[in-house]
């Protein structure tokens, strides 16, 4: 084990806190649906007792744990369950290595920056039976799994910063997702933000490390953490928030940083992180908000994304929809996902990451909405594999509402 | 009609001693019983650090006590590998210990020929991390750890074998005596009342703390200065070695690795009554501000039980105002047909753990020649089997942590779990904390139909960890009743007993998390199950 993960590991000691109440076991999505992940206490603290500055146990059921963080949620104890277990992810991977496809699957960035180059052949080929059956065989990603369109156009080709001095200042972490494979969500919050009077600029960002850390490739995202620190405070040091559109970024910049990175640096860009909706709420409270909104008669479901939930600050998106007039939201209720990141995509995983989504699945029928609403594009990969209606991400439906709302002023 | 028995010798005492006296008995042919009054192991010989002592403690002022320790560190390495971890140990001076000291020591442990090296301070700050930034110097030593529990089992297993016979639970009421001579024991089943006599030409005073007590049946004087000394176990293993401090020994200064925790003690305070296990908070505390000259974190660390036990030291003039601290921890092994004129009774006490095996080989080479047998101990070479496997229970659906457990465990018996295990069930984990199976519960169940949780416990690590049994004791019970190993009755005595004793060790140590956990046992068996009510009518 190299020095810095050993480092890291020592400096984590919230295990010693576990009274064993298996609240996080009873919480986990994942112990839910199979018994051959061993569950959060035993992968989290359990383990980390048993071979803290001894020999270390490496447990390869910790490839199960999704990292959604619904244990540390749960935990009355305050135990940093899922940073422990995603020490025992890298530790898994320092002593087996990672396979090419769990190599690839957490390199987001790459692969956004690659497919969306070539986004018409790589859409068209990702729906190739043949094409996805070597895939199966070589990579173990299962042929039934659909996979999130990449864009030419994306965020980074169609954006340009524009400064022209408004009072709160947006620095936008983009992410992967919004970046190469929906921009239109990105242009959404651009949007949104404009019509708030507040300009928007894009800091040189790399991947949250968030994909890595759940394939255990803790060196690399930590990398990827010192980059964003770096990159990120430069602007909130002149004045700037931090904004994200995917929950997973959000978690990431708020709470990863601070135990993969652990340094004052995460700790202070931590303090200016906001989700895009927590940032509207937070706008709305201080009187802020423009809510020029036009009515949308619409019913629409909600699905709170693990991470967004993670982040502990209630359910921003909903409580910013519903300013909307005529708006009605409705949460679905219905847990994890079961996409789980890069988890959904793996073909041992597959069987697992259906019974998951089953539930999310079932509510969406039940409710019947014109369609679904959640933060998280891996959420909504899973959404759309699984259910007929369409998905959107909060910006957009705001975004439209304040267009409308600007063209009916205009009429 | 009354039970009874006849043999050569008579053992009393089921603690190290007197179980490494049946198996040198056994080993030599000669027929033997012990009678113990609890499980094995039931006083002293449980309530230690676990330490296998290099000598270098009594270095500068015990030397006597120093070679025997190191030859027997040797000696039981090499014999007894199944309850020896080769931790090696450290000895770390800090800054106020007397320099003057260090030099005498080197000095004595280098006559005494104890290896002992210097480490750089960088090395001993990257092995044990937990350790003092502040340390001056560091010795490497041949300190090792004893596990206790495995060591009184494999011991008494080995002696079964050999042919001796073997009584827990069973009380000494009287000694029997003809004229000048001893002739045999009579016990009772604490457990039914039943009462028994064991006749025998030899009778052995291995109870430690209770020497005095079996002296006094005998009508023999007898002066034993129990020096009642705590510990307190930290819940996780945070040093690789023992760590010693490198000044005249005293209160709190040796860290000892056991399995999954590390063990931090000792006080030493006399007392009169041998079955005085009390804990003192301030005794606690006082030692924990010690300790921590040499682990500064120890106050943040979380604590999981304190436990105390008494050293029977044995003082030919034992003046009152004796502290313990000085008194030798070399053994005494008393003729009483010599020294008092009954013959036939034969006292061992003092000495250490560490030193076990040769105090059973020097009473024994007493007995042979009071029996007239020349037959040679074998101890020293004779070696128990080895608790590691090398087989990894493939055939298991296991967790590695278990799979590691087990294969620093299962030993001799490792087919017989691999047979259990295949059932699925059986290698469930029911102690989470030390990652103990049912298999291994099960076959630690005796079949006589008691259903006792520290037996179970002291078999298996059942309990040992952060959570005291809060969850395992429970499943333990249930399981039992569900496998027709207990009755329900009994299942609900043995819960009550376990907890309680699991309670005590949790309360005095009970801040912070220990103190929640203490809480949600509580209200686990009390409000959840309801035990508290049925606990109460029992101890009115």
């Amino acid at each position: 084990m190299n020095d810095a993960l050993l480092d890291l590991n020592m400096f984590e000691d919230s295990y010693e806190k576990c009274l064993k109440c298996n609240a996080c076991v009873a919480s986990c999505p994942v112990t839910g649906a199979t018994l051959d992940f061993g569950g959060p206490k035993h992968m989290g603290p359990e383990l980390k007792r048993l071979i803290d500055n001894q020999q270390v146990i490496d447990d390869k059921r910790i490839e199960y744990c999704t990292l959604c963080g619904n244990c540390d949620l749960s935990c009355p104890e305050d135990v940093h369950i899922s940073t422990l277990t995603t020490y025992a992810k890298a530790i898994h991977t320092e002593k087996h290595g990672s396979s090419f496809r769990d190599f690839v699957l957490s390199n987001a960035e790459l692969v956004g920056k690659m497919a969306s180059a070539f986004a018409p052949v790589t859409n068209t080929a990702m729906k190739m039976k043949p094409m996805r059956q070597v895939m199966e065989t070589v990579m173990r990603i299962p042929k039934e799994r659909k996979f999130p369109k990449y864009k030419f156009k994306n965020f980074n080709r169609s954006f340009a910063n524009k400064v022209h001095g408004s009072k709160r200042k947006v620095a936008y972490f983009v992410g992967c997702y919004a970046m190469y494979n929906a921009p239109e969500v990105a242009e959404s919050f651009v949007k949104v933000m404009n019509f708030n009077g507040i300009e928007v600029v894009k800091p040189r960002q790399k991947c949250c490390g968030v994909p890595m850390l759940a394939n255990g490739r803790l060196k690399q995202a930590r990398k990827n953490a010192a980059f964003n620190i770096d990159s990120l405070l430069e602007y909130t040091r002149k004045g700037y928030d931090v904004v994200t559109t995917c929950t997973s970024c959000g978690l990431a910049l708020k709470k990863e940083y601070l135990s993969i990175d652990g340094s004052d640096k995460a700790k202070e860009l931590a303090a200016h992180v906001y989700d895009a909706d927590e940032y509207l709420r937070m706008l709305k409270d201080n009187g802020e908000l423009n809510t020029h909104l036009a009515p949308m008669k619409q019913k629409v479901g909600y699905h709170a994304p693990c991470h967004m939930r993670a982040q502990g600050m209630g359910t921003p998106a909903m409580d910013i929809l519903e300013l909307i007039p005529g708006f009605n939201i409705y949460d679905l209720g219905a847990g994890c996902c079961g996409q789980c990141g890069t988890f959904g995509f793996k073909k041992e995983k597959y069987g697992i990451s259906m019974k998951l989504g089953r539930t999310m699945a079932e509510s969406v029928k039940n409710l019947d909405a014109d369609y679904t609403v959640t933060e998280c594009g891996m959420c909504k990969n899973q959404l759309d594999q699984l259910t007929d209606k369409e998905v959107r991400h909060p910006m957009q439906i705001l975004a439209e509402s304040y267009e409308r709302a600007k063209q009916l002023q205009t009429v | 009609m009354k039970k009874a028995l006849e043999t050569e010798v008579a053992v009393i005492g089921g603690g190290v001693t007197g179980t490494g006296i049946l198996r040198d008995l056994a080993l030599r042919g000669i027929k033997a019983v012990l009678v113990e009054q609890g499980d094995l192991g039931h006083g002293t010989s449980t309530r230690n650090h676990g330490l296998l002592h290099s000598g270098c403690r009594y270095a500068v002022r015990d030397p006597e006590a120093a070679v025997e320790s190191y030859q027997e560190n040797l000696i039981l390495k090499r014999t007894i590998p199944g309850s020896i971890e080769q931790t090696g140990g450290l000895f770390v001076k800090v800054p106020g210990d007397d320099d003057a000291y260090v030099r005498r020591w080197l000095d004595s442990c280098g006559k005494l020929g104890i290896p002992v090296g210097e480490i750089p301070l960088e090395q001993a700050f990257r092995e044990e991390p937990y350790l003092t930034k502040e340390a001056q110097a560091v010795y490497q030593v041949p300190d090792g750890t004893i596990d206790d529990f495995t060591l009184l089992i494999d011991v008494a297993a080995d002696a079964v074998a050999h042919g001796a016979a073997l009584l827990t639970y069973h009380e000494v009421t009287g000694i029997m005596t003809e004229q000048n001579h001893v002739s045999g024991i009579h016990v009772r089943d604490t457990r039914n009342g039943e009462e028994q006599d064991i006749y025998a030409p030899i009778v052995i005073n291995a109870a430690g703390p209770w020497g005095m007590n079996i002296a006094k049946m005998a009508g023999v004087p007898l002066r034993i200065i129990n020096n009642k000394g705590m510990l307190v176990v930290f819940s996780h293993r945070f040093n690789k070695r023992v760590i010693n401090r490198l000044r005249m020994p005293g209160d709190g200064d040796i860290f000892v690795p056991a399995h999954d925790v590390t063990i931090f003690g000792t006080t030493g305070k006399n007392t009169d009554d041998p079955n005085d296990f009390s804990l003192n908070r301030e005794e606690m505390e006082q030692m924990l501000t010690t300790g921590a000259d040499l682990i500064p974190e120890i106050h943040q660390m979380r604590l999981i039980r304190a436990y105390s036990g008494s050293r029977p030291l044995y003082q030919k003039t034992a003046g009152k105002g004796s502290s313990g601290r000085d008194v030798t921890r070399g053994m005494a092994l008393l003729d009483h047909g010599e020294r008092d004129g009954l013959d036939g009774l034969i006292t061992i006490t003092g000495g250490k753990l560490t030193t076990f095996r040769l105090m059973a080989e020097r009473t024994v080479d007493l007995v042979c020649k009071k029996l007239g047998s020349d037959a040679q101990c074998t101890t020293r070479e004779a070696a128990l089997p080895s608790r590691k496997s090398t087989d990894s229970f493939s055939g298991a659906n296991l967790a590695p942590a278990a799979r590691h457990k087990l294969m620093n465990w299962a030993g001799v018996r490792t087919p017989e779990f691999e047979t259990s295990l295949k059932d699925r069930e059986a290698a469930n984990v029911v102690c989470e904390c030390e990652q103990v199976t049912w298999a291994e519960i099960d076959a630690a169940i005796p079949g006589d139909g008691h259903l006792d949780l520290g037996d179970i416990r002291r078999r298996t690590r059942l309990g040992m960890g952060p959570c005291q049994g809060t969850f395992c004791n429970f499943r333990t019970a249930a399981l039992a009743v569900e496998h027709g190993k207990a009755g329900t009755r009994e299942a609900d005595c043995a819960l009550m007993r376990g907890v309680k004793e699991r309670r005590k060790g949790m309360g005095v140590v009970a801040t912070g998390e220990t103190a929640k956990q203490l809480q949600l046992m509580q209200t686990i068996y009390q409000v959840s199950l309801g035990f508290g009510n049925e606990e109460e009518k029992q101890h009115v």
